[in-house]
């Protein structure tokens, strides 16, 4: 028998649907459907200046703007030929890391609500107030920042965030304690986690999973730390690698994601304590700088000569590999822009990880996931 | 692929229930004492007694009253500064921003101020950090319920009367790149028009006398006015209105050689 679990199901967190064929108890097989929340992100891209597409990207993952934006720009960068300044390096790595506590915490908020336990829910998402209020004291909003430019940051970091940010760190680390008391150990949570949703090594890699689905089957497999991208290169911290690849895993995984997260926090926060400078690179083509105004007649980049570009980048996102590609003919739109989203490849990989389990795990094991509609359909 | 059974339970089952419980249980006095939350909307985050200090929330590590700086709320307009020099409208990538007249001392030329349709805005802040004047920022007002859709537009005049208000503004103003393009003339093209030097909204345009050469036998000259605009690149805002009112294309971006 098919069933439809979704695209309104409690279970989806988001517009998606999941085909279940069942016997009995027991899933045979399953089909998930997406594309419900396509917005057309990469046609409209191609439709505005290169600072403007940054807008969209806050909007493509909405729990996880800033890492976005920073997956963007690189490529952007790249096919423009800009360096930004190291202090944009450093606050971009800053953002990317407190938005990964930021996504990590709205993420544990809904699999705990999936698995039945209300009370961590209130929990997490107070906790995840407190680094939001971080994100509005330096980028002006809560959670679609638009503060990444080409060639750097809006604007630096005010007076007193570092002292406000290491307060916080403070807070949240105290109480990931908490919340593995609420789980961990917790009875309950290991008899509906523990064992489901297994997922090989061998699997992961054939289906293109990636992030803290792929190191919880045991792949010591990090782009921050293969690929070092932004500041990371200079900062210390360890890949948080699980065995058992179920769903207490990943778990595992993204709790000591989170506490790595905070070690590197406060890693920048006390190099940017002891090095100002600028944000933004000096030397940014007009149309690039504060102002946009019209550019006059066609192919003004190439009547200035300015060379043309392709830029790529991948990036450890929140929810895993997340990759784009930036095409510069020379216009003052980029020509192509190209997203690979995590989280669309561990969504096509339920079907070999749904198989064989009971109906009632589901909600825990799709949990387990981190789905973000937004950009698996973009 | 078949179910696994569950694991055996490393913790003994009597602490399995006891310490979440226990853990909810010293959480939930705490919150008695001192409770996270904010009483909206008789407390307002944005409040200034939030700032600085812990208030009411005083289970939190930092004063809530302290991240409002930079928010981006609803626009404030200072009509008596705006130059109507269209960079709002042309950064926005929504396109939600409109000029419109606003009622003015010359009725024959009225002056154009952006309208924002909030309906469409995204709160970029593009348009504030455009403006060259500061006469667009955003405040920290976010409280934009309507019953009618027709009601989310701002006209200028309502822009204005959020600006009256006195509301805290964001204060970050970019700096301009140093090395910006100034606006060039391919002199072969002018015509002399005057059209950039009229519309150009801080008048940093004037219109110079070319000597008008003299035609060789069998030469015909151009039809034209001997004057040519010359630019004023420490007053210019860079806003390109010359460029695109230019009927015959001849102003373009450049650097000075």
């Amino acid at each position: 028998m098919w069933i439809n679990m979704g695209p309104q199901h409690p279970m989806t967190h988001g517009l998606w649907n999941l085909r279940v064929r069942i016997e009995g108890e027991i899933i045979e097989e399953v089909d998930p459907e997406m594309g419900y929340l396509h917005r057309g992100i990469e046609k409209i891209s191609e439709d505005r200046h290169y600072n403007e597409v940054i807008t969209l990207m806050d909007r493509t993952c909405y729990v996880a703007g800033l890492a976005w934006e920073h997956l963007y720009i690189i490529a952007a960068e790249q096919a423009l030929h800009l360096e930004p300044p190291e202090r944009a390096q450093y606050i971009r790595t800053l953002s990317d890391e407190l938005q990964r506590i930021a996504s990590h915490l709205m993420w544990y908020a809904a699999f705990v609500q999936d698995i039945g336990l209300m009370t961590p829910f209130l929990y997490a998402m107070r906790d995840r107030d407190l680094v939001l209020d971080l994100f509005q004291s330096y980028t002006g909003a809560r959670m679609t920042y638009e503060y990444n430019r080409v060639g750097g940051v809006r604007n630096d970091l005010p007076t007193g965030f570092t002292d406000r940010t290491r307060k916080v760190m403070d807070w949240i680390y105290a109480r990931f304690v908490d919340y593995d008391h609420l789980c961990l150990d917790s009875d309950i949570f290991h008899r509906r986690c523990d064992g489901i949703g297994v997922l090989s090594a061998r699997d992961c890699v054939d289906w293109g999973v990636t992030g803290p689905m792929l190191r919880s089957a045991g792949v010591r497999r990090d782009l921050r730390k293969d690929r070092p991208y932004a500041a990371y290169d200079r900062v210390e911290f360890d890949v948080a690698v699980a065995d058992g690849a179920d769903v207490t895993a990943r778990y595992l995984v993204r709790m000591e994601e989170m506490r790595q997260a905070v070690r590197i926090v406060r890693q920048t926060l006390d190099w940017l304590d002891k090095n100002p400078g600028p944000v933004l690179a000096d030397r940014l083509p007009r149309w690039l700088g504060a102002p946009y105004a019209p550019v006059g007649r066609e192919g003004y980049l190439l009547k200035r000569n300015f060379p043309t570009g392709r830029g790529f980048s991948s990036v450890e996102e929140p929810h895993g590999e997340a990759q784009a590609y930036v095409v510069n003919t020379g216009g003052e739109h980029p020509y192509r822009v190209k997203f690979r989203s995590p989280v669309f490849a561990n969504i096509a990989a339920a079907q070999k990880y749904l198989p064989g389990y009971r109906v009632a795990d589901i909600p825990p094991i799709m949990g387990s996931v981190d789905i973000c509609v937004g950009e698996v359909d973009r | 692929m078949a179910a696994s059974a569950p694991k055996e339970n490393p913790t003994n089952p009597l602490s399995g229930v006891v310490r979440p419980l226990a853990t909810a249980a010293r959480q939930f006095t705490k919150s008695l004492i001192r409770p996270s939350t904010i009483v909206y909307p008789y407390e307002r985050l944005e409040d200034p007694k939030f700032r600085g200090k812990v208030a009411v929330a005083s289970g939190r590590p930092i004063g809530v009253g302290d991240v409002w700086d930079n928010y981006r709320g609803v626009h404030a307009l200072n009509i008596a500064t705006c130059i109507s020099c269209n960079l709002c409208a042309f950064s926005c990538p929504d396109i939600c921003i409109e000029m419109v007249s606003v009622a003015g001392d010359d009725p024959k030329h009225p002056k154009k101020c952006p309208q924002i349709d909030y309906g469409k805005c995204s709160y970029c802040g593009f348009c504030s950090d455009a403006c060259p004047e500061g006469c667009l920022t955003m405040t920290t007002r976010y409280e934009l319920a309507v019953t009618k859709r027709a009601e989310m537009v701002y006209s200028p005049e309502r822009l204005h009367e959020v600006f009256q208000r006195k509301l805290p503004m964001n204060p970050i103003r970019l700096e301009r790149p140093a090395n910006e393009d100034a606006i060039l003339l391919d002199a072969p093209l002018c015509i002399g028009c005057n059209a950039c030097a009229r519309d150009c909204p801080t008048k940093c345009i004037t219109m110079l006398d070319v000597p008008k050469p003299t035609a060789r036998p069998g030469e015909k000259l151009p039809r034209r006015i001997w004057k040519e605009p010359v630019v004023n690149d420490s007053d210019c805002v860079r806003c390109g209105t010359c460029i695109s009112v230019c009927p015959k294309e001849c102003l373009f971006w450049g650097t000075h050689k």
